[in-house]
């Protein structure tokens, strides 16, 4: 889809000046994100920071209790295996426990796209587009290491970080194949469950990395959802019937989203979206576009509003 | 493009090695209803599999599956993940030595371990010895080999136990 830019002004003008965005970013943003001026302000914060317990080895109390006598200050967070972490004496990834893959570093929101996958053991999952492999070892973990996954990931070095990080997990029901989303259907192989966290142009971890408030023009933001719309296309072939679709994207464009979505609404008829409990509801028009009623169930994470990275998550029941 | 792997059953006499080697560190019962297949290459690789991916696995040549728990060559060798399994499950002690809290942090930097951090060890251990090194929780942080036997392996003063393997590769290996 074309990237829509909306008319600038002189709000948006001055907020990009302030905040050193550029200003085709800030018209967007005006015409999408909730209370746009605290959300500028909150992507100059640190982000809250989430560990993810890897329950495969250790149970949230036990590493709570672990990590609070090295001076870790923990809070429990919406899903019971994700934990914030306000006070870190040393990096959270050189502790002996992270060593010994008793934790994942991921951000909450990425935790909450696993959790809306509704895995149960002993079925089949694929992960399109899988490294570095935080939202697989979460998917092999909530299996107990039944059944099967199979981690696609095109890049070689990705796909090799991706196996330090299953192997440090202690993850055994996993493979990981180097090929495409768009190479699914080779496979010929269908799946209970498939999550399509998707190559996005990252709007929303900006707070992490600020070179993405002038980086990226409209032109990245089209050439992300064409091939989103590609890669949702090629992921909802491989569902079984009954089966779920989760999307995902770190990014909050309309664009790369909410239209992906409908996309796929047009070309499917035996898709619904389910709700999904935490988060600010999806867009059911932008700029005069006007999406499916039922995209209402979607969900977008705002940083300022829901302390996470940005992100968006749509669950995808198939007849 | 990093190398496909081409996975296989074991053949009668690997198969005769492991159990030999699982009975040996101590879980062969838990490795008695588990799933493992060969990664062809040297030294072969022993992998742990769910039992949905086995055909997976023989029909696609992934880059990587499962949870590699040892080498095979002339006998078994755990590796780090392997220890890992391993001491969580075993009832076993002979083959496992537990070091001191300080010792923790320089066996994660590869050092070797000096007898007096080694706070359990069987006096029936020879020398050359394969051994999982365990921090005083019971978690397996590398594997080693011995220098010396029995009672001298926690003799003071010297490197008792070269470290083969330890966890902190995760972060020097990938980096």
């Amino acid at each position: 889809m074309k990237t829509l830019l909306p008319p600038g002004s002189d709000e948006s003008r001055e907020l990009a000046k302030r905040y050193g965005y550029d200003q085709w970013l800030v018209d967007r943003f005006l015409a999408y994100v909730p209370e746009v001026q605290e959300f500028l302000a909150k992507m100059e914060r640190i982000p809250t920071q989430y560990i993810r317990v890897n329950t495969l080895k250790t149970s949230p109390e036990e590493l709570q209790k672990r990590l609070g006598a090295k001076g870790f200050v923990l809070h429990p967070t919406r899903l019971a295996e994700v934990l914030s972490v306000s006070v870190s004496p040393m990096s959270v990834g050189a502790t002996t426990e992270y060593l010994l893959g008793q934790y994942y570093v991921q951000d909450l929101s990425s935790c909450m796209a696993v959790d809306a996958l509704d895995v149960k053991e002993n079925i089949q999952v694929l992960d399109i587009a899988a490294a570095p492999g935080g939202k697989t070892t979460m998917i092999a973990q909530k299996m107990q290491n039944t059944g099967s996954i199979i981690a696609l990931e095109p890049s070689a070095v990705r796909a090799r970080s991706m196996s330090f990080n299953l192997a440090r997990c202690g993850v055994s029901n996993t493979c990981i194949l180097q090929h495409s989303g768009e190479e699914i259907g080779k496979l010929g192989l269908t799946f209970d469950r498939v999550l399509l966290d998707a190559p996005c142009s990252c709007e929303g971890v900006i707070a992490k990395d600020m070179t993405r408030k002038t980086s990226h023009e409209p032109a990245d933001v089209e050439f992300c959802s064409n091939k989103q719309e590609s890669l949702i296309a090629a992921a909802a072939a491989a569902v079984k019937p009954g089966g779920v679709l989760v999307y995902s994207t770190c990014s909050f464009a309309p664009e790369e989203n909410e239209a992906v979505v409908n996309s796929l609404l047009q070309k499917r008829t035996d898709v619904s979206i389910e709700p999904i409990e935490f988060g600010a509801s999806g867009l059911t028009e932008f700029q005069g576009i006007m999406f499916a009623e039922s995209m209402n169930n979607t969900r977008r994470l705002y940083p300022h509003l829901h302390d996470t990275t940005g992100f968006y998550i749509a669950k995808l029941r198939f007849d | 493009m990093i190398e496909s792997l081409k996975f296989r059953e074991l053949t009668r006499e690997e198969l005769t090695t492991l159990n030999r080697a699982l009975d040996k560190w101590g879980v062969f019962e838990f490795f008695k209803d588990k799933a493992v297949v060969i990664a062809e290459g040297t030294p072969k690789k022993v992998c742990l599999i769910s039992a949905d991916i086995r055909h997976i696995l023989l029909k696609f040549e992934p880059e990587y599956a499962g949870l590699v728990i040892g080498e095979l060559q002339k006998g078994f060798a755990p590796s780090l993940q392997g220890a890992d399994v391993f001491a969580s499950k075993t009832k076993s002690t002979k083959y496992y030595v537990t070091v001191n809290e300080n010792a923790v942090q320089l066996v994660l930097y590869g050092r070797d371990l000096m007898g007096d951090s080694i706070t359990l060890a069987s006096e029936e251990l020879d020398e050359n010895q394969l051994v999982i090194i365990l921090n005083p929780r019971k978690e397996a942080i590398g594997v080693g080999r011995t220098r010396f036997a029995g009672k001298s392996i926690t003799q003071k003063g010297r490197i008792t136990v070269t470290t083969l393997a330890d966890a902190g590769s995760y972060l020097r290996d990938e980096g």
